[in-house]
């Protein structure tokens, strides 16, 4: 009774994911070990640790590129003449230069016919001018672009270009947007409405669903728009030599960067040389749309190293960052039909997004729930702020959505939450028996993800002890105490595609060769892991170079929480071939007639047989082959394996037949003032099935740092625009609040390991989860606190009066 | 050592120039029997982790800007520009400061070390950092830690509350918080025991 997957799993090849559990035939001696000394650690607590931001070359000139001081408005003449005159300029780039006049930066997939439209939607297509005239927000990298002797002289020169503006009208509202009168923003647009084939999704019968239910209840839920505002701000560092280009990117996904850069110029890819250093924060936001599609600082620094012939440092600044790294801003029309028992029988969606880059809001009901009757209706809108990309994940929405259902549900009938989601868990429409007939036909272990997760947490937490009707605990310091619960299924771990070798030195030393850039995850020890227990080897014989695209080799970028189950596989394998040749090396020395009569522990290979027949990996290495002279001098090269490794393609976790398995549940605990409004989160408990934890303290951080930024996001942050003007009033750190170590109590963590994740040795992806599901949680925790809904996020305390109707 | 980050040496007293800090030196004690010698206009002394530096400065550059962009001290992190993130921390004579908001001008004559320097001495902060996954992508860490490195030199036995109160002005978007106050216990304790 298993649907039939998409073609996607016909395609054969080395590289190609597989369906079903994989045989374990790894002895974990590394992986899953805690206290492994993580690689990055000495240079990052040293301040070694270079950033993008960090690197300096002789001659370097620094780029500062003009913004929009009004919400919309064109450039009806520009005269940059006292900016030309200041001492250390170098060189202006104008809108109106013939070299890029009207030329759009790129779309974000590699050619403008390659851009998949039902993947893409309109972000990812080229839309933005490299510079344009006409800005549509406040704050929009448009008009000209300065390189000079240092960042002070290149951002006086922009305040002395004089510019006469024809001021247009604004909107911020995207409910306001949508109105047949409402001035149209984006240049040459028909209207404010984003075209995106993706924004109806409908699934069964809502409408028979909802003559089915015993109740229909229907509410309206607000998310206010925030970003994710990185440590490091966004630069690049551009050298043009002619014949070829060097660059330092603080990007993501460096390789399309390289893909992109050299399609943009109209030049070869192998004369461009990308290098990437350390990257302080990414979240995705660093990805590709960004740097490239949006703002275009790759193109313009790489004009001005052009034009100068100088090295070329393009930098933002904080207030700079506030401008099109925007999370999501949306509302949400719910409707939810459901049974007297808490089945739910239909969800219908309308979820109107503003600077959009998102999900339909709809993809986690597919994903991990057994109601058959889903509709949404996604409908983007531009307004005056700058474009949203990925936040920790474009599945805010859909994550907002769903806590927000079932705890509604919940409530309106009295139940604990707890039994709504196990009532309703499943997949594609189905109950859990389809799960469980997935994992039987597929070799997977016969567990139940989400009753273990809720089973731990519950302990952990203390639910049954806690959990009390809404506003009905008053503690003696006069707050009202609020426990909430919330689940998802774990992601991600069916997509992502890489490259990478394994090389073994003469030595006996083990390198893992493939670009890959570290935004904060840890990502590199569990591949050192990984490595080393698959050959045999010590974690410290271990180590990664993973800093240019020009090995030839590229890792699965950080994206989508498929770092690991996509890379892992890749340097599994490669490992794995790597192993292979050394066999066959060691073979011809040890004699024997087959590999299987070997095996390699602690770098040592040795005969089955005879243990006490062994060699050091190095003996093999340097003489693997002979030479008719010493090899003393000459070394032989040293052994490589590579493969590549497809883990899926992003969304189609269904269609590529391999539907979720893992899944998570989340508590919290708050405490809201009533006299003042403030909530105050006392403890949170994570508890993610990860499938198995390769790094646990890895996982850990997962868990609690995206708690951390759920948290933040959920209670306070928002970007506050002035409604006459359209300006953005609190473009910097101290006015838009984010977490300090002050602002949440205690995280508990725990992890439960079912194998039941589709990467190496059943592992899940965690990297997007928590952050992304815990801001939803607030609402419910309040709710359960104070019992009156606060569904418009962030939760700040004059809306918590609002309810309580004291303002 | 010492570094001077000007073309030339003029000499205070009777503006003779010179190729180099050291004959400079020799020039105005031999010639004007003065010492120490005094500092041409806009040139500071900063003793950067115990080193002497004579740096001509312009009066609007931070610390900031002279440590990471002009000595290459970039352990010392621009995160929030302006004040909020307590990324690009450094001790000044003793005292946690904000290297982004402090004048250049300002330390003239004064002591400041920076990451580099609690690294180089290899304080247990580091080890213990590491240790406890008390760092993600790592950009905002050189700032904790110098914090860190201020409140264990003035509070070598420090309770959780008050490590939390004293990294309360340090952001951290990748929400390491929970290890920190773990891993600068651990720091204290290393640091008496070995007394």
């Amino acid at each position: 009774m298993v649907d039939e997957p998409g073609p996607y799993h016909k395609l054969r090849s080395e590289g190609q994911y597989h369906v079903g559990a994989e045989p374990i035939n790894t002895t974990f001696n590394e992986i899953g070990k805690r206290g492994q000394r993580r690689l990055d650690g000495y240079e990052k607590a040293t301040g070694k640790a270079l950033y993008t931001r960090d690197m300096q070359i002789p001659g370097m000139l620094y780029a500062r590129v003009l913004r929009s001081p009004y919400a919309h408005a064109r450039i009806k003449s520009m005269d940059t003449r006292r900016a030309e005159t200041l001492p250390g300029v170098k060189a202006i780039l104008r809108f109106d230069d013939p070299e890029i006049k009207g030329r759009t930066l790129n779309g974000s997939y590699f050619t403008q016919g390659w851009a998949r439209p039902k993947l893409a939607g309109w972000a990812l297509k080229p839309v933005h001018l490299v510079l344009a005239d006409e800005a549509w927000y406040e704050g929009q990298p448009m008009g000209a672009v300065i390189a000079a002797e240092s960042e002070a002289i290149a951002q006086q020169a922009v305040s002395l270009i004089h510019i006469e503006w024809e001021e247009l009208p604004f909107i911020l509202d995207q409910e306001e947007a949508l109105k047949p009168d409402a001035p149209v923003l984006r240049p040459g647009a028909a209207t404010n409405e984003i075209h995106d084939p993706r924004k109806h999704f409908e699934s069964g019968n809502v409408e028979k669903g909802f003559q089915e239910a015993d109740h229909v209840i229907e509410f309206r839920a607000r998310r206010r728009p925030h970003l994710w505002a990185g440590a490091e701000m966004p630069s690049v560092l551009v050298r043009w030599l002619d014949e070829r280009l060097e660059m330092w990117v603080h990007q993501q996904q460096p390789y399309l960067a390289k893909q992109l850069i050299a399609e943009w110029l109209e030049i070869p890819m192998d004369r461009v040389t990308v290098n990437t250093v350390y990257q302080g924060c990414s979240f995705g936001g660093r990805g590709n749309p960004a740097n490239n599609s949006e703002n275009g600082i790759n193109v313009l620094a790489t004009l001005l190293s052009k034009a100068t012939g100088r090295p070329v440092k393009l930098l933002y600044d904080r207030r700079d960052t506030f401008f099109g790294e925007s999370g999501d801003m949306g509302i949400s029309n719910i409707k939810v039909g459901f049974k007297k028992d808490g089945l739910i029988t239909a969800v219908q969606l309308k979820n109107n997004f503003a600077v959009y880059l998102a999900a339909t809001g709809i993809d986690h009901f597919v994903d991990n729930t057994r109601i058959e009757n889903l509709a949404c209706e996604a409908i983007p809108v531009d307004v005056s702020i700058g474009p949203a990309w990925w936040a920790r994940c474009e599945h805010l929405t859909s994550c907002l959505c769903l806590t927000l259902v079932f705890d509604h549900v919940a409530a309106k009938l009295g139940m604990d939450p707890i039994e709504v989601a196990l009532k309703n868990d499943g997949s594609h429409g189905h109950d859990t028996s389809y799960l469980d007939q997935y994992k039987r036909d597929h070799g997977f272990p016969d567990r139940d993800s989400l009753k273990e997760c809720i089973e731990v947490g519950k302990r952990v937490v203390g639910w049954d002890e806690k959990w009390h009707l809404p506003g009905g605990r008053k503690l003696p310091n006069g707050k009202f105490h609020g426990i909430a619960f919330t689940w998802d299924h774990n992601w991600d771990d069916t997509r992502g595609t890489g490259s990478a070798a394994v090389m073994i030195e003469n030595d006996g030393s083990v390198t893992i060769i493939g670009q890959h850039v570290d935004i904060g995850p840890n990502p590199w020890t569990p591949l050192c892991q990984i490595v080393a227990d698959e050959i045999g080897v010590p974690f410290e014989a271990v180590r990664i170079k993973p800093w240019t695209v020009d090995t030839g080799f590229v890792l699965m970028s950080p994206d989508g929480s498929c770092n690991l189950v996509t890379n892992g596989n890749i340097v599994r394998k490669a490992a794995n071939k790597a192993r292979q040749m050394l066999l066959e090396l060691a073979a011809e020395k040890f004699e024997v007639t087959s590999l299987e009569e070997l095996d390699i522990r602690e770098g040592k290979i040795f005969v089955k047989s005879d243990p006490a027949r062994s060699k050091p990996i190095r003996e093999i290495v340097a003489r693997a082959v002979p030479m008719h002279v010493s090899s003393a001098f000459w070394p032989q090269p040293p052994i490589i394996g590579w493969a590549w490794h497809n883990q899926g393609i992003w969304g189609q976790a269904n269609e590529t037949g391999r539907p979720r398995l893992c899944r998570q549940a989340h508590f919290m605990e708050v405490e809201v003032d009533p006299e003042t409004g403030q909530v105050e989160v006392t403890r949170v408990v994570n508890v993610n099935d990860v499938g198995k934890a390769i790094s646990p303290e890895s996982v850990e951080a997962q868990m609690y740092g995206g708690t951390v930024m759920g948290v933040s996001r959920g209670v306070s942050e928002e970007m506050i625009w002035d409604p006459q003007t359209g300006v953005l009033l609190n473009g910097n750190l101290l006015d838009y609040k984010y977490a300090t170590i002050l602002d949440c109590g205690p995280i508990d963590t725990p992890i439960i390991e079912t194998g039941l994740g589709h990467g190496p040795y059943g592992a899940s992806g965690i990297g997007e989860a928590t952050a992304t599901i815990i801001p939803g949680l607030l609402g419910p925790a309040v709710y359960n606190a104070v019992g009156h809904w606060v569904d418009d996020f962030p939760l700040t305390p004059d809306k918590v009066l609002k309810v309580l109707g004291k303002i | 050592m010492h570094t001077n980050a000007t073309d030339s040496y003029l000499c205070p007293y009777c503006s003779q120039g010179l190729d180099s800090y050291d004959s400079l030196k020799t020039h105005v004690l031999a010639e004007h029997s003065s010492e120490p010698l005094p500092l041409p206009d806009g040139v500071i002394q900063l003793t950067i982790n115990r080193q002497v530096y004579h740096l001509q400065v312009e009066p609007e550059w931070m610390l900031y800007h002279v440590l990471h962009d002009r000595l290459g001290l970039t352990g010392t992190k621009m995160f929030c520009d302006r004040g909020a993130c307590g990324s690009c921390t450094v001790i000044v004579d003793g005292r946690p400061v904000l290297s982004c908001m402090t004048l250049a001008i300002e330390c003239d004559g004064k002591t400041i070390e920076t990451i580099e320097g609690v690294a180089a001495d290899h304080h247990p902060l580091i080890d213990a950092y590491i240790k406890h996954h008390a760092l993600q992508c790592g950009y905002c860490t050189p700032g904790f830690i110098v914090t860190a490195k201020a409140l264990l030199d003035k509070n070598p036995d420090p309770g959780e509350e008050e490590i939390k109160a004293a990294l309360a002005g340090n952001l951290c978007r990748c929400g390491t918080y929970p290890q920190h106050p773990k891993a600068v216990l651990e720091a204290a304790h290393v640091l008496m025991e070995g007394k």
